[in-house]
């Protein structure tokens, strides 16, 4: 099975020559993006939906639940960073960590009522929770910025002491840094995936009755699935506002979470970079389509409904199926 | 599996279609090549999807006439002028991702936009951090040329203190002073109802209102507490699509017969979409077609009309057209694209009138870069003898000045980059 390797048990060689290919094209996107007519601020923000698919594919692909308000923790995570450097303190790192953890925490806390649903139940009380949020930022006019957004806000430069990373005026720099932090958080998603919690999870995916007659205790791996997955999509949160220097309520919006599943099933959600392919496509189209046409989103929905018939298993499940892994 | 099957001989149709479909969308005409020599880039971002795209789109079509017009008459500094036009889709990220994409990597030498107010804001954000020149046409929310106001940013359309400010006059002296708010909840709606308030309490008046979310689509309960409070006048300030349908269902509930109506804002683009019941009240114009006094106004109407399918232009056509045209002026002033020489030139220009197209005199001034135009105060009715797009009668022309007030008074605090 294609999850075996993606999930870091006895990687074969076709694994390494993945990992060693996406991470060749990553860290080279500066060279060869601007050759293909795209711009470095493209780059970065594939990489945060690709983080954010990612977070939410280890719920949806390894653990089989559907959440459909994963924007809430998404715009959690941005409101959480840019109020913190807007307030508190124009610090990159501790914008991250507070955005993180406002998400993060949001999330587990809303875990707790919503483990023991099950499919739509399941998916609708997300939408609702994520439209609770969305309604927050929305009104509250003076502390959010409302509907317009949350402005005021620039990322700082970080300072190591020693020196100092402008990632505050560099685009190259900035989307290093964005790498760097996307790296440390899929690697550790694949060491929890990898982890003997990760093969519960996959358990409970292929059959939550027969796990639980195992002795597994189903909710409770469930809670901290969606709890560890929010605290990732939060981390991707921050980025999109640290890349943006801006925050606003659609990024809280049930059309996010719509995003995000759509970038997940279009990448293929049983696999590990799925949704990394899903961003560079989603976004790719929606960047490049919409300059040429007001129509875009008509290319955006065939492109999906295409890949839900024809490729169930999304482009990546396709690509790894086709070449019999 | 077996699906699989039966889905191939459908899935070669299908694709081909899509593709068919795909080659018509590519091949209609989006940027505006004009020929020889390193053109002029600029690039418009506007909502041309979503719940405002119908003013959008107007701006989008004045903006491709006049760079063609511009470009046969030796476009800019010599220079031909590329348009770069963009869709934000009413999402803030997506505003701000195509401002970088157009100042990155298009490598624009100005940007103009956006119709929506907060996106307008977020590429302010981006514009003045990259020192490019911006230019709003369209967003209205104060503190663009208020409290946040910058540098390299000038606004074409007026501020909502603007449009209360000359509206209120008109409503009290010929209604009275008890007035009813609907409001959408949102940084315009906001500031516009505050300055409604602002101005009406001066004149002694009470009001009461309601706060609704911006795409509101039902208004029964509102207008049926409004009904209740008994105004003399009721003020619609919601916007776009909201705006059509609180019209609509005023009409409906026969409420048009107990009191006034009125508002700062109800464009052309929206006064057409509504039944002719509901083509009524006393609102503002920014700019209106017929001005039979004014100079060049014909003749600007007369030439972009067979461009914008035979229909008079709107205030968002003269919006577009002005931007374009500051924009150039500010560059012939300044003798170069340098976004901190062509900012000092415009601030203060006085717009020669084949520009303004109105009455006075106008100028971004110097001390907020917001356009000092004339504010036609007025009543919409169904379409008139003059066709389909008489639907406006103006009855007052307030100076832009007297509206807005004094530049100091807005909060704006310029600070040039060194």
């Amino acid at each position: 099975m294609s999850t075996a390797m993606t999930t870091g048990r006895a990687p074969g060689t076709r694994a390494y020559l993945q990992l060693g290919i996406i991470w060749a094209l990553l860290l080279t996107v500066p060279a060869w993006l601007p050759m293909l007519g795209g711009y470095t601020a493209i780059a970065g923000r594939v990489l945060v939906f690709a983080l954010a698919a990612m977070s939410f594919n280890m719920l949806l692909g390894f653990t089989g639940v559907m959440s459909f308000g994963h924007a809430a923790y998404f715009g959690l995570g941005a409101y959480g960073a840019g109020l913190t450097l807007k307030y508190v303190a124009a610090s990159t790192p501790l914008a991250i960590l507070a955005g993180t953890l406002l998400g993060g925490i949001a999330g587990t806390l809303f875990g707790l009522l919503l483990v023991r649903r099950r499919g739509v139940y399941f998916a609708m009380v997300t939408i609702a929770f994520g439209q609770v949020c969305f309604y927050i930022a929305y009104k509250w006019d003076s502390f959010t910025g409302g509907y317009d957004g949350l402005r005021g806000f620039l990322r700082a430069p970080i300072d190591l002491g020693f020196t100092k990373i402008d990632i505050a005026g560099n685009e190259t720099l900035f989307y290093f840094f964005v790498l760097l932090v996307f790296g440390l958080a899929v690697g550790l998603q694949a060491l929890i995936l990898a982890s003997p919690f990760g093969r519960t999870l996959l358990a409970i995916r292929e059959n939550e009755r027969r796990a639980r007659f195992l002795g597994l205790p189903v909710e409770r791996h469930i809670w901290l699935s969606f709890s560890i997955s929010c605290f990732f999509t939060a981390l991707a949160g921050t980025l999109y506002a640290l890349l943006n220097n801006f925050a606003d309520p659609l990024g809280l919006n049930y059309v996010m979470s719509g995003n995000i599943v759509m970038i997940t099933v279009m990448g293929g959600m049983r696999t590990f970079w799925g949704p990394l392919v899903g961003a560079v496509l989603f976004v790719m189209l929606q960047d490049y389509v919409s300059s040429m046409t007001t129509n875009w989103m008509f290319f955006v929905g065939t492109v999906f409904v295409a890949v839900v018939l024809f490729f169930p298993r999304g482009l990546m499940g396709m690509l790894q199926k086709r070449s019999g892994a | 599996m077996t699906d699989r099957i039966r889905l191939t001989t459908r899935r070669r149709t299908f694709l081909a279609a899509t593709a068919a479909v795909g080659g018509l969308q590519l091949s209609s005409p989006f940027i505006i090549k004009a020929r020889g020599e390193t053109p002029v880039k600029i690039g418009f971002i506007d909502p041309i999807t979503g719940s405002l795209s119908a003013l959008a789109v107007s701006e989008v079509e004045s903006a491709k006439w006049t760079v063609a017009q511009m470009n046969k008459k030796g476009g800019i500094l010599g220079r031909p002028v590329e348009l770069l036009i963009e869709d934000s889709a009413n999402d803030t990220g997506t505003g701000v991702q195509k401002a970088h994409k157009l100042i990155e990597r298009d490598k624009v030498d100005m940007i103009m936009g956006d119709v929506n107010s907060g996106i307008a804001y977020a590429i302010m954000g981006v514009t003045s951090d990259k020192k490019v020149f911006h230019i709003v046409p369209g967003g209205h929310t104060d503190p663009i040329t208020g409290k946040d106001c910058k540098w390299n940013t000038f606004r074409t359309c007026n501020t909502t203190a603007m449009d209360a400010a000359a509206v209120t006059g008109e409503l009290v002296k010929r209604f009275g002073k008890k007035w009813f708010f609907i409001t959408p909840d949102y940084a315009y709606g906001q500031t516009l109802q505050a300055n409604f308030v602002k101005n009406l309490t001066a004149l002694g008046g009470t009001w009461q209102g309601d706060m609704l979310p911006i795409a509101n689509t039902d208004f029964s309960a509102t207008l049926i507490k409004a009904k209740a409070f008994k105004p003399d006048v009721l003020l619609n300030n919601m916007g776009g699509a909201a705006q059509i349908n609180c019209m609509k269902q005023f009409v409906q509930f026969g409420m048009n017969k107990e009191m006034a109506l009125g508002g700062a804002l109800f464009e052309i683009e929206s006064i057409r979409s509504v039944p002719k019941e509901a083509q009524t009240g006393w609102w503002t114009m920014e700019w209106y077609w017929n001005q039979p006094n004014v100079p060049h106004v014909k003749e600007f109407v007369d030439a972009i009309s067979p461009a914008i399918g035979g229909r008079k232009p709107t205030a968002r056509h003269w919006m577009a057209y002005v931007s374009l045209h500051a924009a150039r002026l500010a560059a012939e002033k300044a003798k170069s694209l340098d976004a901190v020489k062509m900012a000092h030139a415009l601030a203060g220009l006085e717009l020669p009138p084949e520009v303004a197209l109105m009455p006075g005199k106008i100028q971004y001034r110097a001390g907020d870069h917001q356009l000092m135009s004339d504010i036609f105060v007025g009543q919409v009715h169904p379409p008139g003898p003059g066709g389909p797009d008489d639907l406006f009668t103006i009855e007052a022309t307030v100076p832009g000045e007297k509206a807005a007030g004094p530049a100091e008074a807005t909060g704006c605090k310029i600070s040039w980059p060194s």
